[in-house]
């Protein structure tokens, strides 16, 4: 457990530190926002023709209302704890992979929930935009990351259980 | 009782506990963080004397207020100016992980829920103590500048790394850090028993002989 920790924040630290440096800014999590903001609007616009993506921003047509979104924001640091945890814990690569991957998919699935309903918020109401988007969301980020983990931990524990089954 | 109740219970709670506890949590505001900023204001005034006057609450928020004024958007001697300097400092940011461990350590069964939870809480706020002096460094940073990165004899951490403490402290520690003391103290609840001694276990035989899944495909 301790080395499982030591690593996990070895990995966390690094990997952010990834994250902030300029170029990683500028050619991998700059560009990603920016496509997370255009699927937010494909989402949106079938339901919804008053809204406009560009860059990283987006905007309501009629009322002029716009979020820009940024770090914290594009699920990018959720999907770091959930790496580092995964790579931390013993298993083989393929279940890293596949926990990876689906961890980054539930993860970005429920940030984009977050940037729809932030955006609507705000459009409605600042105050309550600012305080379910610096407080709550993160947190329920947070969980989702913890429940993937989970459900990972509980994946690779079966896949044991019955290989010791399967030896006796 | 099999595993997948539990679960379902524990995020039934997660979610019925959620928002009573966040509300109750922004009615108390910024004051739940009163004694970290004193700490805080301490640190501050001792390390940086001929910069930071004070840190106290005000209202939700925190000031920052420096030994010095301004004048055409410079920084200039108090004594020269009208108005003493000041930046405002959102404590809520980093006491936000009291509300979100309250809601994992009481939505998770276990035997006893007091004692653990004021543990839990003990070093939550050693994290807030140190992510508010994170938030105080880059505020003095950005607005000082120069001013607070060439004081004599006054060791000032590099730029870069009051910007990445910073982030680290703001992005990742006020939710990660209640998750690692919830899934710390809750390795032997009926939740998450089964899952960590798998880690136990798995961390135990992968340094005699490689992962278990390593292992059954070599058994196989």
């Amino acid at each position: 457990m301790t080395r499982f920790l030591i690593l996990f924040m070895a990995l966390l630290v690094s990997l952010f530190t990834l994250e902030m440096l300029v170029t990683v800014q500028d050619h991998v999590i700059t560009p990603f926002t920016s496509l997370l903001a255009r699927i937010s609007a494909e989402i949106i616009l079938p339901f919804d023709s008053s809204v406009i993506a560009y860059g990283k921003v987006l905007q309501f047509k009629d009322t002029g209302f716009a979020v820009s979104i940024e770090s914290g924001c594009n699920g990018v640091e959720a999907t770091i704890v959930l790496v580092a945890g995964v790579l931390a814990y013993p298993a083989n690569w393929k279940a890293k992979a596949l926990a990876i991957s689906i961890g980054f998919l539930a993860v970005q699935a429920l940030n984009l929930v977050r940037i729809i309903s932030l955006f609507y918020l705000g459009d409605w109401n600042m105050e309550i935009f600012t305080w379910i988007h610096l407080y709550l969301w993160p947190s329920l980020i947070m969980l989702d990351v913890l429940i993937v983990f989970t459900v990972y931990l509980r994946y690779l524990s079966r896949l044991d259980q019955s290989a010791e089954t399967g030896n006796a | 009782m099999p595993e997948q109740p539990h679960m379902r219970q524990f995020l039934l709670y997660v979610f019925v506990l959620m928002v009573p506890c966040f509300i109750a949590w922004t009615t108390v505001g910024g004051s739940l963080a009163t004694p970290a900023i004193g700490l805080v204001n301490q640190c501050l005034i001792n390390w940086f004397p001929t910069v930071v006057d004070a840190l106290y609450l005000d209202g939700s928020n925190a000031l920052l207020m420096t030994r010095f004024g301004e004048s055409n958007g410079e920084a200039v001697p108090l004594a020269g100016a009208e108005y003493q300097l000041g930046f405002r400092v959102n404590p809520m940011i980093v006491t936000v992980s009291v509300p979100f461990y309250t809601v994992l350590h009481f939505a998770t069964q276990r035997a006893t829920y007091l004692g653990s939870y004021l543990y839990g809480l003990i070093i939550l706020y050693l994290l807030m103590i140190f992510g508010l002096l994170c938030l105080c460094l880059k505020e003095l940073m950005v607005n000082l500048g120069g001013t607070f990165f060439e004081q004599p004899d006054v060791f000032v951490p590099n730029a870069n790394v009051i910007g990445i403490l910073y982030q680290f402290n703001v992005l990742i520690v006020p939710t990660l850090a209640p998750a690692i003391i919830w899934i710390w103290q809750g390795r032997n609840t009926p939740l998450l028993r089964s899952s960590l001694s798998a880690i136990a276990n798995n961390a135990t035989q992968d340094n005699k002989s490689g992962s278990p899944l390593k292992r059954k495909h070599s058994s196989d």
